[in-house]
């Protein structure tokens, strides 16, 4: 079990401890609720977790591992450079204030914030 | 009228909470100087001279687990105790026993204060002309505050107490004032424009004086 | 990406044109831009405070009127916690994280800069309000409803500041997924959890605390927007809704946020004072472990910021309250060991941790008090606690990244800032900090509120507010030398070499600035310092 995930699992169980015990001295809803959500948000990653590190071995995890032994290795692809995030953050702003002064530019926002959608996944091919 | 340096004790709540400021003074005066001197000792003690050694390394140690553990544990039945010594005067300050001696409904509005006495007057109050709140010395007062709109908050530093008065719901609380004298309100939950200057004055009177101006009907 | 020991073909010189820093996906040019943007908008933020100090240096002061006056509080609140501390800390994490742990990036290199652009455009649309008609939002930071509800609130200034803090929440949720994502997969071989640096610990930790925090401002402010504009009344009594809600949504939030603020700081002056002590940090298990109780316990206490409001169980916030101070002191006693019986110097950035550790330590039993309700039924809202969180955040978190920045400017532009003007800068920023907030501890006491423009000329008051605004112009003077340094430095300076502090985590194994690809060569990682343990083969090595 990976470091992370026994973080995650302790922090639901820390997360469901403290949503009872406010319950208890408290019974207040909000709180409750909030902390019970909270509880079942970290819940829910480490459960994911548990699954997807089944077969999880880094090499960063090993004590006596040389930065040689996972050389070669190819863990991803990226790019150096893109538009696209500019692009990106400027489609957001313009959905954002549109919300606030102008229908329309709420459309071209999401048309934009779309289109560019398309394009992170068409550049990581 | 005028706000006081160190904490007085114009109500009986009043005494209640100086103490806990005065607890907590105390030990948090402690705490600094004992952080403070440790932080100021290793660096006077341990700093490299010019010219000092800039080879040798000194000792690489990293931990000392009961060293650790008794910082952990000691602080932590500080804090325990502290919390028992809060717990109790909070209840004391906001105990509210079956009957007061007397009830004021307070409201607060941007950007003034209305008092209506149970059985008596009505005081209405703006910015411009800030209302007065009168006590009776050495009674029980019940206050019952909300607000007409945003949020505001009914402070009076003197007796080193504030309650919001927050639109929908009513905040009850009890003053027994323990001082004759007049002192300032302030609303302290920002508010709009005149927040700073929606002010108020409650003057605390014997008993009797109270009831004749109570008897005298709205002002 | 590998990370290969093998040296690789050195790349040229990377380009250095407008368009190359628009479209960079690299962490290290994306942190730079963070870092930037950032002290920008602390410059902006830090001259709205030298007005409010302008204001209130007269009782009956009159140089802005009401409305400016909280147009100004309520952009410096927004400006320094949503546009600069925070920030700043998560452009220090993009640019040092994926270094300390051998790593050639962040997971998620164009997220990452999406983010930052996100930040900065959010950052611009809240200050957009100012050139609106009636103004820019004028709230507070907490944008307290029913305050900020139409039609009290009507301009459109507040809905922009919705909008705009809107973005930066995403861009930080978006940035706290990459770097939790980018420690637990991308660590270099042999660079296992418990040999992170503290700092990389720290933003592990702080993107915790975001994931469960900024979804809920979210919420709140997505929430007030629907009131203010589409028929809602979630917050307005008089038709079913709740003026508490607001708060305890906005204090889960907000709670948090102010450890989102300091944890990372937290992990700057634990780089630090290990490599200025000459000695390793003291107690590594237990300085992690104190991080997740903090982070965990500062989910449980966001009601203590409504003691006043006689709608929460004050004692179980107290007490939570008061168990964060725990763990909190045992950071405190942790760095106090690195420093004993080591062997000190003080350059600049240790300086500044120093001042960090004074500081913070009188805004943390200043908090402890506040965390005691009948303490805080007096200073709640007063000028008590403005001191308060002045110590912690400005004592504590912009000291802390001034010291970042001068120790790690020569990891990322080749050369060290000077060391005189460095020792001003500090002494200046020391002093002229605390000149401007002890005196507030006892303007509150003497019954000083929040939030006002003007105040009773009575008592101490007008000499206490005088001092205070002859301390800010010295906090002026610090941070004008500084930008002196910055000007004088990147004029004439020498190349720092990769390791000019003889420091001791991984970023120090590379040049300075580091290739694009951060590594050439990575040493053996036994420890959590491989630098010093590369340095020290004489030396037995712990982890």
């Amino acid at each position: 079990m990976t470091i992370g995930l026994r973080l995650f699992i302790s922090s639901a169980v820390f997360a469901i401890g403290i949503a009872v015990a406010y319950w208890l001295v408290a019974h207040e809803i909000t709180g409750t609720f909030l902390l019970g959500f909270m509880a079942f948000a970290l819940s829910f990653v480490a459960g994911y977790m548990i699954v997807a590190e089944r077969e999880a071995d880094l090499w960063a995890d090993r004590p006596d591992a040389k930065p040689a032994d996972a050389a070669g290795e190819l863990v991803g692809t990226y790019s150096i450079r893109s538009p696209l995030p500019f692009g990106t953050a400027l489609a957001m702003t313009c959905i954002g204030l549109g919300i606030a002064i102008s229908p329309t530019l709420v459309a071209l926002g999401v048309i934009a914030l779309l289109s560019l959608g398309v394009g992170f996944i068409l550049q990581s091919r | 009228m005028h706000a006081q340096t160190w904490p007085e004790t114009a109500t009986t709540q009043a005494s209640v909470l100086a103490s806990d400021w005065a607890l907590f003074t105390y030990a948090g005066l402690a705490v600094a100087a004992l952080v403070w001197g440790l932080i100021l000792f290793a660096i006077l003690r341990w700093r490299r001279r010019p010219g000092g050694e800039a080879g040798a390394l000194p000792p690489q140690f990293r931990t000392n687990n009961p060293l650790e553990i008794a910082w952990t544990v000691a602080p932590l039945l500080i804090v325990c105790a502290l919390f028992v010594y809060t717990y109790r005067a909070e209840a004391t300050v906001e105990a509210l026993p079956p009957t007061a001696d007397a009830t004021v409904d307070v409201t607060a509005y941007r950007w003034g204060w209305t008092f209506a006495y149970a059985g008596g007057p009505r005081v209405d109050g703006t910015a411009a002309a800030p209302p007065q709140l009168v006590l009776p010395l050495n009674e029980t007062t019940r206050l019952r505050l909300t607000s007409r709109d945003v949020t505001h908050s009914f402070w009076v530093p003197d007796f080193l107490f504030k309650k919001d008065a927050i639109p929908g719901q009513v905040n009850v609380f009890d003053l027994r004032p323990q001082r004759a004298g007049t002192f300032i309100g302030r609303c302290a939950q920002f508010c709009g424009l005149d927040h700073a200057l929606m002010t108020f004055s409650v003057r605390v009177v014997p008993a009797p004086e109270y009831a004749r101006w109570a008897r005298g009907g709205a002002r | 990406m590998s990370a290969a020991s093998a040296p690789v073909a050195a790349a040229a010189s990377p380009r250095n044109d407008l368009l190359s820093w628009l479209t960079t996906t690299d962490h290290k040019r994306i942190g730079i831009l963070y870092l930037v943007a950032s002290l920008a908008y602390f410059a902006v933020a830090g001259a709205l405070a030298l007005a409010i100090r302008t204001q209130l240096a007269h009782p009956a002061g009159t140089f802005v009127g009401s409305h400016e006056y909280a147009q100004l509080f309520t952009l410096h609140g927004t400006g320094m916690i949503f546009l600069f501390v925070a920030p700043f800390a998560f452009g220090l994490a993009n640019f040092l994280v994926p270094l300390q742990i051998g790593a050639p990036d962040m997971a998620f290199p164009r997220l990452n800069a999406t983010s930052f652009w996100l930040f900065l455009f959010g950052g611009m649309v809240v200050f957009a309000g100012t050139a609106t008609a009636e103004g820019g939002a004028a709230a507070g930071w907490t944008s307290y409803a029913p305050l900020s509800e139409i039609p009290v609130s009507s301009g459109l200034g507040q809905d922009l500041w919705i909008v705009g803090v809107l973005l930066v929440s995403v861009a930080t949720i978006l940035t706290a997924i990459n770097v939790v994502t980018t420690v637990f997969i991308y660590r270099a071989p042999g660079m296992t959890m418990w040999r992170l640096p503290i700092f990389t610990w720290e933003m592990v930790a702080t993107s915790l605390l975001v994931f469960m925090a900024f979804p809920t401002l979210a919420a709140d402010l997505l929430l007030l927007f629907v009131d203010r504009h589409l028929g809602g009344h979630a917050f307005d009594p008089a038709r079913g809704g709740s003026a508490i809600l607001y708060q305890h949504l906005f204090w889960f939030f907000g709670h948090p946020e102010v450890y989102v603020m300091i944890l990372p700081y937290f992990g700057v002056i634990s780089e630090i004072v290990p490599v200025f002590s000459r000695k390793p940090i003291f107690g590594y298990t237990g300085l992690v472990l104190a991080a997740f109780a903090i982070a965990g316990l500062s989910m449980g206490v966001w009601a203590h910021h409504m003691f006043t409001t006689g709608a929460v169980n004050n004692p179980f916030f107290s007490f939570v309250s008061f168990l964060i101070a725990v763990p909190t002191g045992v950071k405190f006693f942790n760095w106090i060991g690195t420093m004993w019986r080591g062997s000190l110097t003080f350059p600049t950035p240790m300086l500044f941790a120093v001042g960090f550790l004074l500081n913070f330590l009188l805004g943390g039993v200043t908090g402890v008090m506040v965390a005691s309700p009948p303490i805080d039924f007096h200073a709640h809202d007063s000028y008590f606690v403005v001191a308060h969180m002045h110590y912690v955040l400005g004592g504590g978190s912009l000291f802390a990244i001034f010291a970042a920045l001068f120790f790690w400017w020569p990891k990322m532009f080749g050369y060290r800032l000077r060391e005189g003007l460095g020792t001003w800068c500090f002494w200046l920023l020391f002093v002229g900090f605390n000149v401007t907030f002890f005196p507030m501890h006892f303007m509150g006491i003497d019954g000083m509120a929040r939030r006002v423009y003007t105040y009773a000329d009575a008592g101490a008051l007008p000499l206490l507010n005088l001092i205070a605004t002859a301390g800010s112009y010295l906090m002026l003077a610090g941070v004008l030398v500084f930008a002196w340094n910055v000007l004088l430095s990147a004029l004439r300076h020498e190349p720092a070499g990769d390791d000019p502090w003889q420091a001791n985590s991984l970023e120090w194994a590379t040049s300075s600035p580091p290739p694009e690809h951060n590594f050439e060569r990575l040493p053996p990682i036994r420890s959590e310092r491989p630098v010093f343990d590369a340095r020290h083969p004489e030396l037995p090595t712990k982890r």
